[in-house]
């Protein structure tokens, strides 16, 4: 059964009969948000039934949409937070890339800035290494990004979209070893994106980490996860009652080799670790439980079936 | 920046030329300082890396006296000022607080200011200066070019007299020739420092 990652847009009325047809045909929502009169949810759904919850849909003047980036968790990073590089160009991509179903976090550097003096610390790297992709933003001139940016990846794992000032050429002539993905024409920038043309921009931000991360889905179908990480997200939630308590927007957000729960590491850990899935198989024994360098929350990384044996 | 005589972005990379003259543009914009300036000449160089700013503001009015938004009355030594531009009132309150304290100075309603002064206090009211702009103005200035200036350039040093100014900024330590640097660029100008 493939899943695919989409939004759907409704009116309040009747929505619950929406979330009980996702969950019947055995997809999983991944954030419900209530806005005004307005829902917004963000779901894995099957591929086959999409037409289906669209039919459904319809009456109910509700709109069902692909979103590609929907269960991944990506970092924005910016050389700093100061006036130099927030609000505009960061807060702007941030924002953008969220409408795409993406949760994404923005992480400063406290010493990102400057071309020689830029430092990358060892709780940066490890918040980063955390998500499904990294966007980095940086600045306008390319001598500063060739300078500045091998001490900047130092260390990060997973991909990296790297986007600036120079044109897409000049970013993929600079950076070496490539990166993952480049958006050219993006570097800073004083004012707000509102011109169809800066839109235009932010689309092909969004088009190239959509790339890199169906690139990233391919490489895991290939050596498939034991478990779903939506289906274990459905799993804690039915059976920890004390996310229902966290006032975050996201208690547990989707990843796409796992989860991130935001619960402190002491004392749920073990109770994670012997959730039971299905017929003795715990979590533990599919994926791996550790802390998270983002607060005191739990980092759950699913193994992959090459690894357990074992596929529920 | 119609309005600026005088505008120029120099940068050996072409991208980061335009990009900066836009950032500089909408920066000045939004700080309201484009319209007291008039010749601004930027100077970037990443590779050093190296920041200049330098420019020419325009003809700034002079200082603001009370008698410029306020009329003073005097009968013996009850002094009445009668508010017309509500603009500088916080500041000339803030003035009289201090010279002759706050028990003495009272404000029966948002345009009025009743003071008790002795003969030798009342002297020379009329031309206590409130504000001068030119301090403040120096203030925004050198605010709105550091942020335009590329972040992480901590090490600066600024002028401003005689309507010139300038800002250097770098993250390395100055070049002992930075003066000659800056006259350099006004020179493009021309005008000298």
């Amino acid at each position: 059964m493939i899943l695919e990652p989409v939004t759907y847009k409704g009116g309040l009325y009747r929505n619950d009969e929406i979330v009980d047809l996702i969950e019947d045909v055995g997809g999983y929502i991944i954030q419900k948000q209530m806005v005004a009169t307005e829902v917004v949810i963000q779901a894995l759904v099957p591929r086959d039934d999409i037409a289906l919850i669209r039919e459904v849909a319809k009456p109910l003047a509700g709109e069902i949409t692909p979103s590609p980036l929907v269960g991944t968790e990506i970092a924005v990073v910016t050389p700093s937070l100061e006036i130099h590089h927030l609000p505009h160009a960061s807060c702007d991509v941030a924002e953008y890339i969220r409408r795409f179903g993406a949760k994404t976090n923005m992480v400063g550097l406290a010493r990102g800035f400057g071309k020689r003096i830029a430092q990358l610390n060892d709780e940066e790297r490890d918040v980063i290494n955390e998500h499904d992709l990294a966007i980095y933003l940086l600045g306008d001139f390319e001598e500063c990004i060739r300078h500045k940016f091998p001490v900047l990846r130092r260390g990060i794992e997973v991909p990296i979209v790297v986007s600036g000032g120079p044109s897409k050429e000049t970013l993929q002539k600079i950076i070496d070893p490539p990166v993952d993905g480049y958006v050219g024409e993006v570097g800073r920038f004083m004012h707000r994106t509102k011109e169809s043309e800066e839109i235009d921009k932010l689309e092909e931000v969004v088009a190239e980490i959509t790339r890199v991360v169906s690139k990233k889905r391919e490489e895991i179908a290939k050596d498939p996860l034991s478990v779903s990480p939506a289906r274990l997200m459905d799993i804690i939630r039915e059976q920890v009652e004390e996310i229902h308590r966290v006032l975050s927007p996201t208690p547990i957000t989707v990843q796409m080799t796992g989860l991130r729960v935001k619960l402190p590491y002491d004392t749920f850990s073990t109770v994670l670790k012997k959730l039971e899935i299905e017929r003795g198989v715990t979590i533990g024994d599919l994926a791996d439980i550790r802390p998270s360098r983002m607060r005191d929350y739990i980092l759950l990384k699913i193994r992959p079936f090459s690894d357990t044996n074992i596929m529920i | 920046m119609d309005s600026v005589e005088y505008f120029e972005v120099e940068c050996p990379e072409a991208a980061g030329k335009e990009y900066y003259r836009k950032i500089a543009d909408i920066v000045l914009l939004d700080h309201n300082l484009i319209r007291v300036i008039r010749k601004l000449h930027i100077f970037i160089d990443p590779r050093v890396p190296l920041f200049i700013a330098v420019g020419v503001t325009k003809k700034l009015p002079g200082p603001v006296k009370v008698r410029d938004f306020a009329d003073v009355n005097i009968q013996d030594r009850q002094v009445t000022i009668t508010i017309g531009d509500e603009a500088y009132l916080a500041a000339l309150l803030h003035l009289l607080w201090e010279k002759f304290g706050k028990e003495r100075v009272d404000q029966p309603d948002r345009f009025t200011i009743l003071l008790d002064l002795a003969p030798e206090e009342q002297a020379g009211l009329e031309d206590l200066v409130v504000m001068d702009p030119s301090v403040t103005l120096y203030k925004d200035l050198i605010y709105a070019l550091q942020v335009i200036q590329p972040e992480g350039f901590k090490v600066r040093r600024q002028y401003y007299a005689g309507g010139k100014f300038y800002l250097v900024a770098s993250e390395d330590t100055l070049p002992e020739d930075i003066e000659d640097l800056v006259r350099r660029k006004f020179a493009l100008m021309g005008e000298q420092l």
